[in-house]
């Protein structure tokens, strides 16, 4: 009986904390709107130069399928797909989680101090502290690219909304995984961006162009195969082990980066950094 | 005649300079080098399926392995050129242009001279990676007297690209952030520049309307004269890129001139 009190006091506990940190999240996306917001000239410029420039590389796509109608079975509404999936899950990831692509100045310079005196959850409270304006114009660009080409069902914008999840998720843990190079290995800015624009540019291109050992690497170690073949292998025919290979590798690299993350802490020296946060 | 030798010595100066800091940032350097070698990796992968597909061993006169040198030549010019918005642009918001507009240098002299130094060093390193990788993949070049074409038309280019992205950077006297705008204009000199594609491969209206903007000149003129040499059109290409430098050095002239009368320093 007092086992089962305690562990209902203990739920209460856990949901209560939940959502405390939930709130806290909440309020942090409002703050970081509403700074993004003073500047609000500088906002509209990013996230729309952001959107233009996306829209550009759509026009070489177009002069590409315009000389190649179809390249390993590849059309042009296929690439403007993974573009939309690309940017868009980017798009959120970074809006919502703006400094998962900082971890590792962050760390580098001695600027996790200040995370580290407050009492919230640490790698929520680092990632949530930071937003990207340019972001906002790469998501809004996959919506458009959805509304322009996608399947619009509901089943198509479950299945579109499945992309953006995965992409988004998958740029967020690889990411994360590879600053936290800098707990280990100090000044890791320079391989972390390295292996971010791998990523980035791999998972821009159609998966079939890559064949033999590129092909597994982008399906394991580097996985952006997840997010090139997206188009066809959740969009076009919904492949249930795609789908099911694609949750397994955001389950593995969120995994892997959190425990990265906390391993690489224990090993964390403070910088002596006075901040404050605004 | 003796000030025009001081100057020059002046803004050499500044070049060489540039070129030592350059130097010392090795690991940048191999950064950038590993960055050219992800995308040419990519760009073999498309255009060897793309060839593929189409059957055919040329298309507009390239063969793939003169697509493939072309990009080589395309990217190396353009991962050599620094980011100028940025630095212009924190010289704004941080006050150090007070110091810098109070130099007896001249302003975009003095940045004209910092980019070339930085870009002809990044040019060699990027020009190794990418040849190194294409080498590998569709063999050695053969262009003959393509190469002293690409050469003679590499320092327009590298201009024209300051040129281009200091109008864009001056903007900063005027709006908070201009990093928007140079993505946009990065990606023009991708698309309406050939740097992706050589322009005889896109659609003959899009290529009607390229061939009457500036992007051309910086990196489609030297990577087609470096592939596949045409005495005639290489003297046309070059008349036209240094026309091209020629009207937006007036541009910038005008944007700068204006843009300094209304700036407000506090700091630097």
């Amino acid at each position: 009986m007092s086992t089962a009190v305690s562990l209902t006091g203990g739920r209460g506990e856990w949901l209560r904390r939940a959502s405390g940190v939930a709130r806290y999240v909440l309020t942090c996306w409002k703050l970081n709107l509403a700074a993004a917001m003073e500047y609000r000239l500088s906002f509209f410029m990013l996230a729309g130069m952001m959107f233009v420039n996306n829209a550009i590389w759509l026009v070489f796509w177009a002069v590409f399928f315009h000389r190649f109608p179809a390249v390993n079975g590849w059309e042009l509404r296929d690439v403007m797909l993974l573009w939309g999936i690309s940017a868009g899950g980017f798009g959120w990831a970074n809006v919502l989680f703006g400094n998962f692509t900082r971890i590792a100045s962050i760390v580098a310079n001695g600027e996790l101090d200040v995370f580290l005196t407050q009492p919230k959850p640490l790698l929520i409270n680092v990632l949530v502290s930071g937003m990207s304006l340019t972001a906002i114009g790469d998501f809004l660009f996959g919506v458009v690219i959805y509304a322009l080409v996608g399947e619009h069902t509901l089943i198509g914008a479950a299945k579109y909304a499945l992309g953006l999840a995965i992409s988004g998720l998958l740029f967020l843990f690889v990411t994360l995984a590879a600053g936290t190079l800098a707990f280990f290995f100090g000044h890791a800015e320079g391989v972390a961006l390295q292996l971010f624009n791998a990523l980035v540019s791999f998972s821009t291109y159609p998966a079939d162009i890559f064949k033999g050992t590129v092909r597994i690497v982008l399906f394991t170690v580097l996985p952006a195969g997840f997010i090139s073949y997206a188009p066809i292998g959740l969009l076009r025919r919904f492949d249930a082990s795609f789908v099911w290979f694609a949750a397994a590798a955001v389950a593995a690299f969120g995994l892997l980066a959190v425990f990265l993350f906390h391993a690489g802490l224990r090993r964390y020296t403070s910088g002596n950094r006075i901040a404050m946060r605004g | 005649m003796m000030t025009a030798l001081a100057k020059w010595h002046k803004y050499r100066a500044v070049g060489v300079i540039s070129v030592k800091q350059q130097l010392k940032y090795r690991v940048d350097f191999l950064m950038r080098a590993l960055m050219l070698l992800f995308l040419m990796f990519i760009f073999i992968h498309l255009w060897s399926a793309a060839y593929a597909s189409g059957g055919a061993r040329a298309i507009e006169g390239f063969t793939l392995r003169q697509i493939i040198w072309y990009l080589v030549f395309a990217e190396a010019v353009t991962m050599a050129c620094p980011w100028l918005c940025v630095r212009i642009e924190n010289e704004v918001k941080q006050g150090e242009i007070a110091v810098r507009l109070i130099r007896p240098v001249s302003y975009a002299g003095f940045h004209y001279m910092t980019y070339m130094g930085e870009a002809a060093l990044r040019f060699v390193v990027q020009l190794a990676a990418g040849s190194l990788i294409a080498w590998a993949c569709v063999g050695p070049p053969a262009f003959g007297r393509g190469w002293a074409g690409f050469i003679a038309l590499l320092p327009g280019a590298v201009t024209l690209m300051f040129l281009l992205n200091l109008s864009v950077a001056l903007l900063a006297f005027w709006i908070e952030e201009t990093r928007g705008l140079e993505f946009v204009l990065q990606k023009l000199n991708f698309t309406a520049g050939g740097m992706l594609l050589p322009l005889e491969l896109m659609p003959d209206r899009l290529e009607r309307i390229c061939s009457w903007l500036p992007f051309r000149a910086v990196l489609y003129f030297p990577a087609r004269m470096g592939t596949a040499f045409d005495g005639g059109m290489f003297r046309v290409f070059l008349l036209a890129q240094w026309g091209w430098i020629a009207a937006l050095a007036l541009v910038c002239m005008f944007i700068y001139r204006r843009g300094v009368r209304k700036l407000n320093v506090n700091g630097g």
